[in-house]
C-alpha cells in the first residue's frame, strides 16, 4: 500500500530529528541508555500518587542535614477536631457550572470518635453574574469560570476556612487537624484566610496541623530516606528547603512519620500556640487513633466528606425536580471522534 | 419494575400497567422482589454503615439529599411475568408481544375482584377459601371448577393443606355434593362440628366410617371385581390362588353361604396344591384381621348407594384409616374405588368428590394412573392431599387441572413441583419459597390459568387428628 501512496517531495523527517536534538537532544531516547543507567524506578499509574515502599534509598543530600526527632504521645485528653471536604462539578449550563461541596467535622476525646458533622452537600453556581458578587481579581474570575478545576479549588478553600476560623474561635487548647498543607492562597477571602485561622489558634492556645498524603516537591521525597528508617513515629524539620521553594506557608514545615517502621512519610505543617511543636505532634499521637501512620479522625473526616455515587444521583434528582430545569441529551465528544476504543 | 418503599405491593400481586400513549394495558404479576442494587450503592451503605457506627452522627443537610439517599437504598425491584393484556376494547388478551412505554405509563396493583372482572371468572356454587393476599375481601373458588377435575393440595408439613381441604369438603356437602375422604389421621371427622363444640352446618350430612365400626363391606356386595382388584392389586395375591379362591367363591355363591368364616372352611378342606392352600390361608388371615367384611351374607354391611339415596342434600362420608394397617389401608382404597366405579358405571349413583389425604402413603403404584386417567369418565373427581410431592408419579401430575401450593422449602419438592405444574418454573419456585403458613398459590382452571396467593380462612370446625404429645 505504501508504494501507492504519492509522498509529497518536499518533506524531508531527517531535518526533523536535527531539529529534536537541537532543543531536546539530552531527553531524546538515544541518550536514555546512558541517562538512566543503574537509576531506581518506579512506574506511573494516571491520577495516583506511587512512591517506593521503602523509599528511594540513602543517598547523599548535601542539604539533608536535619536531624530526626522522635515524637513522644502525650495523653492528656486533649480534642481533635479534623476537618475535610470534596466538591464535585454536577453540571453545566449555557453560562455558569453547578457544584457541589461538602464537609466533614470529627471531634475526637482519647482516641474515640465522638461526633462528626456531616455538612451539605449544598449547591453553589459559578457563573459570571455570581462570582461578579465575590472578592476575587477580575482575572481569577474569568480562570475559575474557565477551569472548574480552579473552581473547585476555590469552593473547597473558602468552605474550608469558614469552617476552620469557626472551630478555631470556639476551641481552645485543641488540635485541629487540616487535610493539606497549611499555605495561604488566591482563593481565600480577605478576613478568612489560613493566616487568619493561625492567628486564632494561637489565641485560643490550639494547635493547627496539615496533613498532606502527597507532596508535589520531589525533593521531599528525596530528604525523607532517614525517617523511613527509623522505627516509630519521628519527624525532620524542612523548614528551609519548603520555605526556600514556596511562599505564603504559615507555621513549622516538617515531613512526619506518625506509625511504624513501615508507616508512609506525610508532610506536616504545624502552627502552634506556644511554638512547641513536639507537644502538638505528642498530643495528635497521644489522643487519637493512628492507624496505617494517619490519624483516624482525619480519615474519618474524609470519609464524611466524600460524595457517594448515590448522592451525586439525588443532586442530579434534586436539581432536575426543583429548579424547573430541562435536561438537554450530552454525549462524550471524545468518545465521538475517536471511537469506542478506550483512548 | 423499579418500587419505593412506599410502593406496597408483593410477591404474587397483580400489577396492571396502563399505557397512556396506546391506550392499552398489560396484567402482570409480581413473582420476585430483591433490592435496587449495584456495586456503589452497596460501596455506600458501608461506607455510611462505618461512619455512623464510629460516632454520633450530626446533620446540616440543607437541600435534604440524605433522606433521598435513603429512599435509593431501600428502592426495589420487582420482578414480573406478564399474564396478559387488555386491547382497545377492554376485553382480555393473550396477545403480550408489546412492552408498555417505560415514560407515559402508570402502574397500579389490581385487586382481585378486579382480575376476576377482567378473567370473567364467576360461577353458582362458590366456595370461599380465604383471602387474596393483600385484599379484605373474600377470595372464592367455584364448585364447578372443581367438578370433573383432578386436582392436587400439596405443600410441606403443617402449611394448612388439611385445613384447605376440609373447607373444600364442607362447602361441597353445602352446595349438595357428595364426598368420600380416604382420612388417614382421622381428623375429617372434626366437621360434624364447630371449634366451640356445638355441631356444625354439615353435621347431619357428616358419616364417618372406621373398619369394623360402620366400614363393613358383605361379600356379595363387594362382588367378584373389586374382590379381584384387592387381592391383586393390594394383597399381591398370584394368578393360580386368584383362580382357587374364585373357584371356591363360585361355590359358596351356589351354597348361598358367600362368607369370611365359610371361606376359612372352604380353604382348609378343598383340593388344592398346599402352596396355592398356603397362599390362600394367608390372604383370609390378612382379611379376617382388617374387620373390612361381615360374616353374613344378609346384605349386613355399608351399601354406598344406599347412603347416597338417604342424603338428599349432600354427604360426606369420611373413611377413617388411622388405626389400620398399611395393607389395610390398601385393601380399603381398592375395594372402595372398585365398588364406586362398579356403582358409577351402572348409574345407580351420581359423580362423587374424592378427597385423598395423604396419598403418598397408598398412591405408589403405577394401577393409580390408570385409575386417575379413567376416573373423570366414571364421575369420580379425586383431589390428592400430600407433603410429598415425588411420591406421585408424573403420569398424574399431566392430568391434574388444579394444584394449591402451599410452602415449600426443600429444593428437590420445589423442582418436582415446578416441573410438572401448570404455571412457570420461577413464578413456582420464587412464591411457593416464601408463602407464610395457610398461604398457597392456587393454580389451574379454578383461577382461570392466572396464578392467585391465597390466605385460607381460619378454621370453623373442630380440629381433630393433632399430634399426641408427652409434655402437652
Amino acid at each position: 500500500m505504501a508504494t501507492q501512496l504519492n509522498q509529497p517531495d518536499g518533506i524531508n523527517f531527517n531535518e526533523f530529528e536535527r531539529a529534536f536534538n537541537q532543543s531536546l537532544g539530552h531527553c531524546l531516547s538515544s541518550h536514555l541508555q546512558e541517562l538512566l543507567k543503574g537509576k531506581k524506578i518506579i512506574f506511573n499509574s494516571e491520577d495516583k500518587n506511587l512512591v517506593p515502599v521503602d523509599g528511594w534509598g540513602i543517598r547523599n543530600i548535601p542539604y539533608c542535614t536535619t536531624p530526626l526527632t522522635t515524637i513522644q504521645p502525650r495523653m492528656d485528653n486533649t480534642t481533635i477536631c479534623a476537618i475535610d471536604s470534596s466538591t464535585i462539578q454536577l453540571a453545566e449550563t449555557e453560562d455558569g457550572t453547578l457544584y457541589g461541596v461538602k464537609s466533614g467535622v470529627v471531634l475526637s476525646i482519647g482516641a474515640q470518635a465522638l461526633i462528626h458533622f456531616k455538612i451539605g452537600p449544598i449547591l453553589l453556581y459559578l457563573s459570571e453574574e455570581t462570582i461578579g458578587h465575590s472578592q476575587l481579581d477580575h482575572r481569577l474570575a474569568k480562570l475559575i469560570l474557565i477551569d472548574s478545576e480552579f473552581a473547585k479549588r476555590l469552593i473547597r478553600i473558602r468552605v474550608e476556612r469558614v469552617i476552620q476560623m469557626e472551630l478555631s474561635n470556639n476551641f481552645s487548647k485543641s488540635v485541629i487537624l487540616i487535610d493539606g498543607s497549611l499555605k495561604s492562597s488566591l482563593f481565600e477571602e480577605k478576613n478568612q484566610s489560613i493566616k487568619n485561622v493561625a492567628e486564632n489558634c494561637i489565641l485560643k492556645q490550639n494547635s493547627m496541623i496539615g496533613i498532606s498524603k502527597s507532596s508535589k516537591l520531589r525533593i521531599i521525597d528525596r530528604v525523607c530516606t532517614p525517617l523511613s528508617k527509623i522505627q516509630g513515629p519521628a519527624y525532620m524539620d524542612v523548614n528551609l528547603i519548603i520555605k526556600s521553594l514556596v511562599r505564603n506557608t504559615v507555621g513549622d514545615n516538617l515531613i512526619a512519620k506518625f506509625g511504624n517502621h513501615n508507616s508512609p512519610i506525610l508532610r506536616v505543617d504545624v502552627v502552634s500556640g506556644n511554638s512547641d511543636k513536639d507537644e502538638a505532634l505528642g498530643k495528635l499521637l497521644g489522643n487519637d487513633s493512628i492507624a496505617c501512620g494517619y490519624p483516624e479522625t482525619l480519615r474519618l473526616a474524609h470519609h464524611v466528606s466524600t460524595f457517594s455515587s448515590t448522592e451525586t444521583s439525588c443532586l442530579r434528582g434534586h436539581v432536575l425536580t426543583n429548579y424547573d430545569v430541562m435536561e438537554l441529551a450530552s454525549k462524550d465528544i471524545r468518545k465521538t471522534l475517536l471511537g469506542s476504543i478506550t483512548v | 419494575m423499579l418500587a419505593m418503599k412506599s410502593d406496597i405491593a408483593s410477591k404474587g400481586d397483580y400489577l396492571i400497567i396502563e399505557d397512556e400513549k396506546s391506550k392499552r394495558k398489560m396484567i402482570v404479576q409480581i413473582y420476585d422482589e430483591e433490592y435496587l442494587s449495584s456495586q456503589s450503592l452497596i460501596e455506600d451503605i458501608v461506607k455510611d454503615e462505618v461512619v455512623t457506627a464510629s460516632s454520633v452522627e450530626n446533620l446540616h443537610d440543607p437541600l435534604n439529599i440524605g433522606n433521598i439517599s435513603k429512599i435509593i437504598r431501600d428502592a426495589r425491584v420487582f420482578r414480573v411475568k406478564i399474564r396478559a393484556s387488555i386491547d382497545l376494547s377492554g376485553k382480555l388478551s393473550s396477545d403480550v408481544t408489546w412492552l408498555p412505554s417505560r415514560v407515559y405509563s402508570n402502574v397500579r396493583r389490581l385487586s382481585i375482584p378486579e382480575l376476576d372482572m377482567f378473567i370473567e371468572r364467576k360461577g353458582v356454587f362458590p366456595i370461599a377459601i380465604g383471602k387474596a393476599r393483600g385484599d379484605d375481601q373474600d377470595f372464592e373458588l367455584y364448585a364447578e371448577d372443581l367438578d370433573g377435575r383432578l386436582n392436587i393440595i400439596t405443600g410441606k408439613k403443617e402449611s394448612g393443606k388439611s385445613h384447605l381441604s376440609k373447607i373444600l369438603v364442607k362447602t361441597l356437602v353445602q352446595h349438595g355434593a357428595f364426598v368420600i375422604v380416604f382420612d388417614l389421621n382421622n381428623e375429617y371427622g372434626g366437621l360434624a362440628w364447630n371449634s366451640d363444640g356445638s355441631p356444625s352446618s354439615v353435621h347431619e350430612q357428616i358419616m364417618v366410617l372406621e373398619p369394623g365400626y360402620g366400614l363393613k363391606f358383605s361379600l356379595s356386595y363387594c362382588g367378584k371385581s373389586a374382590m379381584y382388584n384387592m387381592l391383586k392389586n393390594a394383597l399381591d395375591m398370584p394368578s393360580a390362588s386368584l383362580r382357587e379362591f374364585f373357584r371356591i367363591w363360585d361355590y359358596l355363591e351356589k351354597k348361598q353361604t358367600l362368607e369370611v368364616e365359610a371361606f376359612g372352611n372352604a380353604i382348609n378342606t378343598w383340593n388344592i396344591n398346599e402352596l396355592v392352600r398356603d397362599a390362600l390361608i394367608s390372604r383370609y388371615h390378612v382379611i379376617q384381621s382388617s374387620r373390612l367384611f361381615s360374616n353374613s351374607q344378609d346384605g349386613q354391611g355399608i351399601k354406598f348407594e344406599d347412603v347416597i339415596s338417604k342424603e338428599h342434600k349432600g354427604a360426606a362420608i369420611i373413611i377413617s384409616m388411622g388405626k389400620s394397617t398399611p395393607i389395610a389401608r390398601r385393601m380399603i382404597v381398592e375395594l372402595v374405588l372398585s365398588k364406586l366405579i362398579d356403582l358409577l358405571e351402572k348409574m345407580v349413583i351420581p359423580p362423587i368428590f374424592l378427597f385423598a389425604e395423604e396419598a403418598h402413603l397408598y398412591v405408589r403404584d403405577t394401577y393409580w394412573e390408570d385409575i386417575i386417567t379413567r376416573m373423570r369418565h366414571f364421575g369420580i373427581y379425586t383431589t390428592f392431599i400430600t407433603n410429598q410431592p415425588d411420591a406421585i408419579g408424573d403420569g398424574i401430575y399431566r392430568q391434574v387441572d388444579n394444584i394449591f401450593l402451599f410452602n415449600f422449602t426443600n429444593d428437590t419438592d420445589l423442582d418436582k413441583i415446578s416441573k410438572v405444574s401448570l404455571a412457570d418454573n420461577e413464578t413456582i419456585r420464587s412464591i411457593v419459597r416464601t408463602l407464610p403458613q395457610r398461604y398457597c398459590l392456587s393454580i389451574g382452571k379454578v383461577v382461570c390459568d392466572l396464578p392467585i396467593v391465597v390466605k385460607t380462612a381460619p378454621a370453623e370446625v373442630l380440629t381433630l387428628g393433632e399430634t399426641k404429645k408427652f409434655f402437652a
